[in-house]
């Protein structure tokens, strides 16, 4: 889960609350004031100097490329170590946005599917920033749209528009986008997966799977409205799925009691699902600030650079 | 205030319901969209707590609404004392009318009947006044206007009872269509003599309400207004009731039939029982003479049986039925026929066997029968008529032109009261029809129409003509006429046309001459002359000349209780009448009366006329044997107004109130304020809802957006 704006690394006054963030209607100045809001707030931040270049030094072993040879260690100990590096300026991101109709949600004024695409601008901004080629596959149950991931001028803004346009689906399907995902994508990269999540494990799992067997770095980010995970709603009504329009009566006061431990399992299984595929896993309430989701993104991604998760490659 | 509807006060439970709706309002009335229902499952709609109630105002205001709607249905109403509640308290004249016929001598009938009339007066107020009639054939007064009046008011009930109890109901039928006529007309001139503005006045009909009752005499009546009638209808206690009547015989039975009396058994139609037994009852009345005959009649059916006389037939008198539960119609009492013989008088000149004759078919339409003799001599033209027939001879029918002598002897006989058939076969006989009116001459010349001339404009008025005017049998078209004799009418005095041919010219004429007359008819009965011997007219006209010139008494009229019985002629002048009663007391009856009319009871009446002494059985009404109940309209069929049967006072009263309240509502029309008021209340009950739901709507965006 993302950690509380109170979290170390980030002030809580540079934070910025999703609803007023909403307000602008520029999905790509959104994406900007988060990402300079996380700048700032970065610089205050501990874990200063973040690069995906250097990795590590390895003894050099004959077959090696002697192009890579550090020369300078070798000056100093009169040993061959290889010098090893990130693969950063081919790093490509994938963003893939649930924009089914489940998304469309929104109890506190901010759609989950608002939220989501807000934060997948976020996220192509500051990868753009850092020169990194980013695409984005939006889908329900169907693919949406699909931008290959690139890095030029003008692919930020097409990305941006693909974004903004409303979701129209009706139900989630899993399958065909990840099916498209690694049929296009061959090449290794990184994949940010923005869902809610709310279908049973059993049918999300296969797909996740799959994303990583194709050996993508897979980030997922369940966006969860707070009233999906509290069912804090006062009126006793009649509740229809927005997806298979089914209706039943439901009173909060009293489905609460058994509602909560539901979603709570269903979450714990997702990220249960997602720690054994070795995929990062984010729980996001779109009452939180973006930053913090940002934050959790990058912070992932340090980690998992000093722990030489793949995704780290030589340049050779 | 009252109501007219007040079950409508009912609907003020739907009050309830936004009571109910308000405590579990949240349940039904919004839809609200969730991302997935995968972790949610029904939940039962919840009662809100009873502290949680919400909108007070609102609920108020829509429990309102409802109970105003619900009291504007049930119609309120101030209850006014009207301005006509003092004419209500308006002196009252009621006529009771006591049915007091022989049906009414049923099992516990009359003691209900004096019972219920007790309960009337009891109810008629201190103010009102009363009379009480009884009616069978007659009606009899038993307390006027006017000593109802005179009693004191607590005395007056009391009076009028202990009158009644000392009755008891007749034998006689029951005449209701003349007793309602009766009872209005005696209001109608109390109302005249008491020079006051007609009040309310009624008529309380208390009786069994039979379906023999006479009805007939109200066709005619034209029912007064501000009438009205009230029917208070008592149940009989046995339904079985079965009549037993006396069947004429036919003239013309045959001399075997004379050992059997024909009787009619008819069951009423809600008998219960059908199996009886009819037979001629022993002088003591205790047991059937001879073997009884077995009847089975079903209800509402009648079945006419021959009884046998039996052999040692001296002093039976009665037939009697067994086996019903009634017994006031179980007795019919039967004298054997006195044989009436008559004589007549034929002047004519045509042989009795000639079939072109008058004689030839007068002589074969007055056969013996056992109840009747005629005795017709022929004489010609020329003959005097001898001692005897001078004086038994009655009817005299003149074909031919008499000489002077046998004419005037005619005349004479006339002027004494006896009848002459003038039927002239030719204009000559003028001279003789001259001679018995006692005028110099009447111009009569023969007439012979080109095909045929026919009767027309009978006077069916006429006793000799009255028992054809039924529409069945009144058509003497079929009857044509060859020739005939034409006279003056307006030249004979006095002379009055019975009837007319189709010419215009008179075919028979009732010519009054002294005390006698002469009957002109102005065609023969010859087939010469018409068709009328050889008709189905000739043999009853013939019997009806009989009846009235010759004084025959009709013998197919059976007496019942209340008719007259004609007294047979007093051959000596100035002889008196003595008359016992079946119940062994005697009268005299004045010199010259015509009818002994005081037939109260049922039995065999013995007119003691000089030597001779007629013994005449009267009957019961026939028609008081059908004593299943009047159908309930037939009163308003007849003209009376609509009759209502009442049985209680305090529905009456109830019904009274429901009629002012209705009137006064009709007046006051106050659901139309409740009406309004509940639109008025839902008005603003709308425009607070709104006004709530939109508070409610800021309240959730203001709530949301902050943090």
């Amino acid at each position: 889960m993302i950690a509380s704006p109170s979290s170390p690394g980030l002030a809580a006054a540079a934070l910025i609350d999703p609803k007023a963030l909403m307000g602008i209607r520029n999905l790509e100045l959104r994406a900007r004031v988060v990402v300079e809001g996380f700048w700032k707030g970065l610089h205050r931040s501990p874990y200063h100097g973040f690069s995906v270049e250097f990795t590590e030094y390895r003894q050099y072993t004959p077959g090696d490329d002697p192009r890579y040879l550090d020369w300078r260690v070798f000056a100093r100990s009169d040993r061959y170590f290889i010098k090893k590096f990130e693969d950063e300026t081919n790093l490509r991101c994938h963003l893939l946005v649930d924009q089914s109709r489940s998304m469309g949600y929104g109890s506190a004024g901010v759609t989950k599917a608002q939220y989501a695409a807000t934060l997948a601008a976020t996220l192509a901004y500051f990868l753009h920033l850092q020169g990194d080629a980013v695409g984005l596959l939006t889908f329900d149950e169907q693919v949406r749209e699909y931008l290959p991931a690139r890095h030029r001028t003008g692919h930020l803004r097409q990305l941006m528009l693909s974004l903004e346009k409303p979701a129209g689906g009706r139900a989630t399907d899993l399958t065909a986008p990840i099916e498209r995902i690694t049929g296009l994508v061959r090449k290794r990269g990184l994949v940010a997966y923005l869902s809610d999540f709310l279908a049973p494990i059993e049918r999300l799992e296969p797909g996740l799977t799959a994303l990583t067997a194709a050996g993508h770095e897979v980030t997922v980010f369940q966006v969860l409205d707070p009233a999906e995970l509290t069912l804090n709603l006062e009126q006793a009504a009649m509740f229809e799925d927005v997806e298979s329009a089914r209706t039943i009566y439901i009173d909060p006061v009293q489905a609460r009691k058994e509602y909560i431990p539901r979603i709570e399992a269903h979450c714990a299984a997702v990220r249960a699902t997602c720690q054994r595929l070795g995929i990062s896993y984010h729980r996001i309430s779109t009452d939180q600030p973006l930053e913090l989701a940002l934050f959790e993104f990058v912070q992932g991604r340090q980690r998992r650079g000093r722990l030489g998760r793949p995704g780290a490659t030589n340049r050779s | 205030m009252s109501f007219l509807a007040p079950l409508f006060m009912l609907g003020a439970l739907a009050i309830a319901a936004p009571i109910v709706y308000h405590l579990i309002r949240r349940t039904t009335r919004e839809r609200t969209v969730f991302s997935s229902l995968m972790f949610l499952g029904p939940t039962p709609p919840r009662l809100t707590h009873r502290s949680r109630l919400e909108h007070w105002l609102l609920l108020l205001l829509r429990c309102l609404a409802l109970g105003l709607l619900a009291l504007g249905f049930a119609r309120p109403f101030f209850r006014r004392t009207a301005p006509n509640e003092a004419a209500t308290g308006q002196a009252k004249r009621i006529v009771v009318l006591v049915d007091a016929s022989a049906s009414m001598r049923r099992t516990g009938l009359w003691a209900d009947a004096r019972e219920r009339v007790a309960e009337v007066l009891r109810r008629a107020g201190p103010a009102d006044q009363v009379a009480v009639f009884t009616f069978g054939r007659q009606v009899r007064s038993v307390v006027g206007f006017e000593e109802w009046k005179a009693a004191l008011p607590d005395a007056r009930p009391a009076l009028a009872s202990q009158r009644l109890a000392a009755l008891a109901p007749g034998w006689d039928g029951t005449h209701l269509g003349n007793a309602l006529i009766r009872a209005a007309e005696a209001l109608s001139d109390a109302d005249t003599e008491a020079k006051t503005p007609p009040g309310p006045r009624e008529i309380v009909l208390v009786g069994d309400l039979q379906a023999g009752s006479a009805l007939d005499s109200l066709q005619a009546y034209d029912w007064p207004k501000g009438i009205a009638l009230r029917i208070e209808a008592l149940k009989a206690h046995n339904l079985t009731n079965a009549g037993l009547q006396l069947v004429a015989d036919s003239p013309d039975a045959d001399q075997r039939a004379a050992a059997t009396v024909r009787v009619r058994v008819s069951n009423a139609a809600d008998s219960t029982r059908e199996q009886f037994r009819v037979g001629w009852l022993r002088a003591d009345g205790a047991d059937f003479a001879g073997p009884a005959v077995d009847a089975y009649v079903p209800p509402g059916q009648s079945r006419v049986m021959a009884v046998p006389v039996p052999t040692n037939a001296a002093g039976l008198q009665r037939i009697a039925l067994r086996g019903d539960d009634e017994d006031f119609d179980n007795t019919v009492y039967v004298m054997p026929p006195e044989k009436q013989s008559l004589s007549v008088v034929y002047y004519g000149a045509d042989a009795p066997e000639d079939s072109h004759q008058p004689l030839f078919f007068l002589q074969r339409a007055l056969p013996d029968n056992p109840r009747l003799s005629v005795k017709a001599s022929v004489h010609a033209p020329s003959a005097g008529l001898s001692p005897v027939e001078r004086q038994q001879a009655r009817l005299f029918f003149v074909t031919e032109a008499l000489e002077a002598g046998p004419a005037a002897e005619l005349r004479e006989q006339l002027l004494g009261g006896k009848t002459v058939v003038f039927a002239p076969r030719s204009a000559s006989a003028a001279a003789t029809l001259g001679q018995l009116l006692g005028t110099a001459g009447v111009a009569v010349e023969d007439v012979q129409p080109k095909s045929y001339a026919m009767l027309s404009e009978i006077d069916f008025q006429h006793p000799l003509f009255a028992p054809f005017a039924d529409p069945r049998y009144s058509d003497f078209t079929k009857i044509h006429v060859w020739k005939y004799r034409r006279i003056a009418a307006a030249a004979v005095p006095g002379a009055r046309v019975i009837a007319k041919f189709d010419s215009g010219d008179p075919a028979l004429l009732e010519i009054p001459v002294g005390k006698g007359r002469v009957l002109a008819l102005m065609t023969g009965w010859n087939p010469e002359d018409s068709q009328l011997a050889v008709s189905s007219k000739f043999v009853p006209l013939l019997y009806e000349m009989l009846e009235y010139g010759a004084g025959l008494s009709s013998q197919a009229a059976q007496v019942s209780v209340g008719d007259p019985i004609a007294v047979p002629t007093v051959d000596a002048a100035g002889g008196t009448v003595a008359v016992r009663r079946p119940d062994g007391t005697t009268t005299t009856l004045a010199a010259g009366a015509a009818n002994f009319t005081d037939t109260l009871q049922p039995g065999i009446y013995q007119l003691n006329v000089g030597s001779r002494t007629v013994s005449v059985a009267v009957n019961l009404d026939a028609a008081e044997s059908r004593t299943s109940p009047l159908p309930p309209d037939q009163l308003e069929r007849y003209g009376a107004p609509g009759a209502e049967p009442v049985r209680d006072a305090a529905r009456e009263a109830r019904r009274e109130a429901l009629m002012q309240g209705t009137e006064a509502e009709s007046r006051q029309k106050l659901w139309r304020w409740f009406l309004g008021a509940t639109m008025a209340v839902l008005l603003i009950e709308s425009a607070l809802a709104g006004w709530t739901a939109r508070r409610q709507a800021t309240n959730v965006t203001a709530g949301g957006i902050s943090p």
